[in-house]
């Protein structure tokens, strides 16, 4: 059968739907010899497959041990097939698989798996985000106070708040920690948490907070002026959270807002 | 005999070290805690590139690792034979941990692994023709400039080959060497499973490789897959000791080449860093005896 030979371009298009979608536009143009074109693709996909099967792996272990490894690799093949990845940097694949798992139907019994998804994708950018120096905290005091109220701080790019329906953190440790007793306590019904997770030099922090604490950490974390959050703040200490999350190097920069 | 690589091995920043003509080992994760601590008597370490992007503890270890061994980045992500060209963001990311690592050589595979946007996590077969040629050549220029250094390009190992392909591959790379100025990473175990899948004569793959080009040699092992009773492929998985027809080649290579920097690679059930140790044990054997060959040609 002859063929028009493809550009490179084309032929690269081609294995790409070879790899991601089966499809076998690319078999005319493989010499077969004693071993046809399908069987030399399929190593090829194999590979595919299972690199970014265990990429998603690591980046959500706790998953991988509460699904099993058999669920977990068909999931994944799934999910790949559907979300391949766009950057070489695997660190970075797998961004959308707690919302892939939410829409599982053969998940949909595990009512808390996408939201120890979401706790471990937090995870995972902690561990890997950039390292970035801790804002200096005397440059906040040296602003007037209608400019400090103005202050809208630039989160370390390790920092992330979390919301959750179910207590993502503790199953998260149970399971890690092979922690039965503690599994077989646990109630896995809803009952929302919040949680704000970074890198910290002893490693990376999962840390539970309080509805409001929660709201006013979050809110800092996307901009909001100063003196707005600290508004917003009720019921707890703020300016002793805002001390905190100062020291201990939340904030790597701020900016002026506009005033209005 | 001295070899002249075509480029200076020194890093041009900081000083740091070259890699030496000795056999280094690959490192993997598994071992970081236990070079930190006991400083095994590797001759360098080669990590792979994608591994040591962002920050976070373990690029600080590799920091630390870095202050006392000679260190190499190998790529597994440019996708040096994309006809879209290079993915920019990657490329800066390559850039940032080149700059911060400052590693003794910089390699990468004559390969495509992204498509479409897509990354395809596998290193791609390329059809050797003219225009991947120009394609590769591009590439390849396009990363020396932004890295301001030569890189080495790496021969794949294959499982098929595309009909309409024109070059053979030994060619091939030898002409993206002449064109770019990037040296060629010789990979003897690829050269055997490729030449093995495809009918290649090993020893005239190497034959037809420039030796002043030559600036690492990496062996690893590879399987056998049965596909039945008479039909079997090889595949490269870094899961096992060299195998001895490996060695052997490697052996022509040194010959051929001279004191080239040599790698132990295994990424698939990564064993204890002794057995590593023991395999590039064997290759700084092999490299000795060409070193005393060398000695002794000189003497008389």
């Amino acid at each position: 059968m002859a063929t028009a030979a493809p550009s490179l371009l084309e032929l690269q298009r081609a294995m790409r739907a070879s790899l991601v979608a089966r499809d076998r536009g690319l078999y005319a143009h493989v010499v077969e010899r004693d071993i046809d074109a399908g069987e030399r693709l399929g190593i090829y996909r194999n590979t595919f497959v299972s690199s970014l099967t265990r990429a998603l792996g690591l980046s959500y272990p706790a998953v991988h041990l509460l699904v099993g490894a058999e669920f977990f690799e068909g999931a994944a093949r799934i999910f790949i097939e559907a979300h391949p990845p766009t950057s070489a940097c695997l660190d970075d694949y797998g961004e959308g698989w707690p919302g892939f798992l939410s829409g599982l139907e053969s998940a949909a019994s595990l009512a808390y798996l996408p939201d120890v998804a979401r706790l471990e994708w937090s995870v995972n950018r902690a561990l890997h985000a950039s390292d970035a120096a801790p804002l200096d905290p005397r440059r906040l005091e040296v602003l007037g106070e209608s400019e400090r109220a103005q202050a809208c701080f630039v989160p370390h790019p390790s920092l992330s708040h979390l919301r959750a329906d179910y207590p993502a953190d503790l199953l998260w440790r149970a399971v890690l920690e092979e922690d039965d007793a503690a599994l077989a306590k646990l109630d896995p019904g809803p009952d929302p948490v919040w949680l704000r997770v970074q890198r910290l030099p002893a490693g990376v922090e999962v840390h539970r907070m309080t509805e409001p604490e929660w709201r006013f950490g979050a809110a800092l974390c996307t901009g909001r002026p100063l003196a707005a959050a600290l508004d917003d703040a009720q019921g707890f200490d703020a300016s002793a959270l805002l001390a905190d999350y100062l020291v201990s190097g939340r904030f790597t920069d701020f900016f002026l807002a506009q005033s209005i | 005999m001295t070899r002249q690589l075509p480029f200076p091995l020194l890093p041009t920043r900081g000083g740091r070290s070259s890699i030496p003509a000795k056999a280094g080992v690959g490192l993997r994760f598994r071992h970081h805690r236990e070079v930190l601590e006991s400083r095994p008597a590797a001759a360098w370490f080669e990590v792979h590139t994608e591994n040591y992007m962002g920050g976070g503890t373990t690029l600080a270890t590799l920091d630390a690792i870095r202050r006392d061994y000679p260190l190499s980045l190998h790529g597994t992500g440019l996708s040096l034979g994309s006809a879209e060209g290079l993915d920019r963001a990657h490329l800066a990311r390559v850039r940032g941990a080149v700059d911060r690592f400052e590693p003794g050589l910089v390699s990468e595979h004559l390969s495509f692994s992204v498509a479409a946007g897509n990354y395809l996590a596998d290193l791609l077969p390329l059809p050797l023709t003219e225009e991947a040629l120009n394609v590769v050549c591009r590439n390849v220029a396009e990363v020396q400039d932004l890295l301001r250094r030569p890189i080495l390009v790496e021969n794949p190992s294959s499982y098929l080959e595309f009909r309409h392909s024109t070059i053979p591959e030994w060619e091939f790379l030898a002409l993206v060497a002449r064109r770019t100025g990037c040296g060629i990473l010789c990979d003897v175990n690829n050269i055997y499973v490729s030449s093995c899948n495809h009918g290649w004569q090993p020893s005239a793959y190497l034959a037809a490789l420039p030796p002043a080009a030559i600036g690492e040699i990496h062996l690893a092992g590879h399987s056998i897959r049965q596909i039945d009773a008479m039909r079997r492929i090889r595949i490269d998985d870094h899961g096992s000791r060299v195998a001895p027809e490996v060695w052997s080649l490697y052996a022509e290579a040194l010959a051929r080449f001279g004191l080239v920097p040599t790698l132990i690679e295994w990424d698939t059930d990564v064993p204890p860093m002794a057995v590593l140790l023991e395999e590039a044990a064997h290759a700084a054997a092999l490299i000795d005896e060409v070193a005393i060959g060398n000695g002794r040609a000189l003497a008389a």
